[in-house]
């Protein structure tokens, strides 16, 4: 697995990320971030909490499908979680990009990075798709369905993956 | 060759689990990746009650039902949060041990715990005769800042042990 990771890096440092990152770490922003100790930490902070707050709503979604949250209907579940969800990756991206400017070759010279991105379209993807039918079904049934509840449990999965790629980007064999 | 223990904290790192975990390459990762995942939804959760407490509706739920549908979920992955984070102590253990944000975030994790206890021992049990009203009692709202205030504060530490663990001696 190691040895795929190293290859992905090289591939990228050929790629025009390297230069790209290389320019960002040159901008009068980058700079500004790699001389305050603390700027890093407080965009992870930020980062995290956004996480918190889509974890949530994923978890909340899937116990209402699964039918362990039984105090709101399937379409108020959905259209509740959905904003937290909508809120939650406004602060992810935010934190993300931020981060990505204050450590630009770290970031985008990592294979856990591209990983997650991947991984991350595909998840708010889903989720989108999955909030929608969840508030169509909640209009006539109450009660989810095995492809609903298969969906809903991938959504999980997803976001374990996009933490697990997320905490990665520190190990990565680059 | 580790070093002959000095003291307590050396002796739980060198135990052959905090060897184990300290020398592997996947090990302490993967621990806190766990961690991390327990650790978001801990904070997710409790989330979602502290800022009903303090007033953020957002929608037509109780306090005390988001509260059933959410508690066991925390408690869970408090205990998972736990158990990782025991494991990444058992193997930096003496370096956790002198920094400063390490025994911060321990401190704002006992005084979350207090402030849960004391609020539910108290306010939360008249709860059926408040949750209803526009407005919670004061003690209620002062319970869900204070709660948010603690655990952004372990979130900070924790990242912030990140930073500087091994820059104490």
């Amino acid at each position: 697995m190691d040895d795929l990771l190293f290859e992905f890096t090289e591939w990228l440092r050929g790629t025009p990320v390297t230069e790209l990152s290389l320019w960002i770490s040159d901008t009068r922003a980058s700079e500004w971030i790699a001389m305050h100790f603390w700027a890093i930490p407080i965009f992870q902070v930020i980062h995290i909490l956004s996480i918190s707050a889509s974890v949530a709503a994923v978890l909340m979604l899937n116990l209402r499908v699964f039918g362990f949250a039984g105090h709101a209907t399937l379409a108020e579940s959905a259209h509740r979680y959905s904003r937290v969800l909508w809120w939650a990756l406004l602060g992810l991206i935010c934190s993300g990009f931020l981060m990505i400017v204050g450590e630009p070759v770290r970031e985008l010279v990592n294979p856990y990075f591209w990983v997650k991105m991947i991984l991350l379209v595909i998840g708010v993807t889903v989720a989108v798709l999955f909030a929608k039918a969840l508030g169509r079904q909640g209009a006539t049934s109450d009660v989810a369905g095995g492809g609903t509840k298969a969906v809903a449990l991938l959504l999980v999965v997803l976001w374990c993956m996009i933490i697990w790629c997320g905490r990665w980007i520190a190990y990565a064999p680059v | 060759m580790y070093p002959e223990p000095e003291n307590i904290w050396q002796q739980i790192e060198y135990s052959s689990l905090g060897i184990t975990i300290a020398e592997s390459t996947w090990m302490f990762p993967t621990i806190e990746t766990i961690h991390v995942i327990a650790l978001v939804t801990v904070i997710g959760t409790i989330g979602l009650v502290d800022l009903r407490l303090v007033g953020v509706k957002g929608h037509a739920l109780r306090v005390s039902q988001i509260a059933a549908d959410t508690l066991p979920w925390t408690w869970g992955a408090f205990a998972l949060a736990a158990i990782t984070g025991g494991l990444l102590f058992i193997s930096k253990a003496s370096s956790y041990m002198i920094n400063p944000y390490f025994l911060v975030k321990m401190g704002l994790l006992a005084l979350a715990g207090m402030n849960m206890m004391y609020f539910h021992l108290t306010t939360w049990r008249t709860v059926n005769h408040w949750e209803l009203d526009p407005s919670f009692p004061p003690a209620a709202k002062i319970a869900g800042w204070l709660s948010l205030v603690f655990w952004l504060g372990v979130v900070f530490c924790g990242r912030a042990i990140g930073f500087t663990l091994g820059i104490y001696f």
